[in-house]
């Protein structure tokens, strides 16, 4: 198997980085870099990606640690202000389901002529034949067909614009 | 061992939560640990992205989400893997994103401007090797840096990145070689 490091890489390492390669190190340390690829690479990349961190560190423009805390601080308050008001909404909408649930379970069982309408939709219901209904849908896709398409690709297109949305904000 | 490794005031940290915000430590503690760290991670994000916007935008949120991280840190050392671990998450999900949208990822043409008064000759050395390692994987763009920019060990590496020590090694060695090959291989090498 090939090997993948040298013993000899962090002393290379060492005198690239300290500018002491190649004129002043060891005509020792010389002839084991020319044989060695490993090492060889460690010449040829250390000293640019030491130049370049240099460079780059000279130049960057950070922001200020104040104004970094200051923003973290601001950002922190308002999530936990909204992580706090979530359950609220989410107990308010759920009270609110179940309000209206109990609500329309009192109606149904005081109201007479709800009960009588109940009644009359089930008996409808039970007489009622699906097939005769397929012609009509027949001749009604056909003549609508276009537009019962639109449709059905707005309900598809519409959820699937606002997941995309709200994925990328 | 990360450069500059030189914090010895680790058992503040406990003391000092800021609790109001939930952050894992106290401004004066941040702000000095803010200032020894920022431009390696700035640099490192900018290697990155190939965008100094983006670099300095990804700074912030990887600042900001260290603070949140319900972490305790041993040491700096520790401290700073986890800093780094974070900004390399962040960039690389900026750059599935960007793949996501089909939009080309920077090729570090953005950082390559280097600043007018410098020798004509260090100009191209730096976009040369701007190049070079616009033309490597993210993932091994990020390990030489961390490797021969900051110094880091096999191990914190492997932790930073997500891989195991094991894997390390090889996987190095093949991104030295390529970035090696890049470069042209300098015949005396060393810092241009």
């Amino acid at each position: 198997m090939k090997p993948v490091e040298c013993d000899l890489e962090s002393e290379v390492l060492a005198a690239v980085l300290r500018n002491l390669w190649p004129d002043r190190v060891d005509a020792r340390l010389r002839e084991h870099v020319a044989a060695c690829e490993i090492c060889a690479d460690v010449v040829a990349i250390a000293g640019a990606i030491d130049y370049a961190r240099e460079e780059m560190r000279a130049r960057a423009v950070v922001p200020d640690s104040g104004r970094v805390w200051w923003l973290a601080q601001m950002r922190a308050r308002r999530e936990a202000a909204q992580a706090a008001g979530r359950p609220i909404t989410a107990a308010q909408v759920i009270a609110f389901a179940c309000a209206m649930s109990l609500l329309g379970a009192c109606f149904g069982a005081t109201s007479s002529w709800f009960q009588s309408a109940l009644r009359w939709s089930a008996s409808s219901l039970a007489g009622f034949k699906f097939q005769a209904l397929l012609p009509f849908a027949a001749a009604f896709v056909a003549e609508h067909g276009a537009l019962l398409l639109g449709m059905a690709a707005i309900l598809l297109v519409i959820p699937a614009a606002v997941y995309l949305t709200m994925l990328r904000e | 061992m990360f450069r500059e490794t030189a914090f010895n005031d680790i058992q503040r940290d406990s003391a000092l939560d800021d609790t109001s915000a939930g952050f894992v430590m106290d401004e004066e503690t941040f702000r000095a640990f803010y200032e020894r760290t920022a431009r390696g991670l700035w640099a490192y994000l900018a290697r990155l992205t190939g965008d100094r916007q983006l670099a300095e935008d990804l700074l912030q949120e990887t600042f900001y989400r260290f603070l949140r991280a319900a972490n305790t840190y041993e040491n700096e050392t520790h401290r700073r893997n986890s800093l780094y671990r974070i900004a390399t998450n962040l960039a690389r999900d900026v750059r599935r994103r960007s793949l996501a949208r089909a939009a080309s990822v920077p090729a570090g043409d953005d950082i390559e401007r280097v600043p007018s008064g410098q020798d004509a000759g260090a100009t191209e050395r730096m976009t040369d090797f701007t190049r070079a390692m616009s033309r490597l994987k993210p993932r091994e763009r990020a390990m030489l840096w961390l490797a021969y920019a900051e110094g880091a060990s096999h191990r914190e590496i492997a932790e930073v990145l997500g891989v195991r020590s094991t894997s390390l090694k090889p996987m190095l060695f093949r991104a030295r070689r390529k970035l090696a090959g890049l470069l042209g291989r300098a015949p005396h090498g060393g810092k241009p």
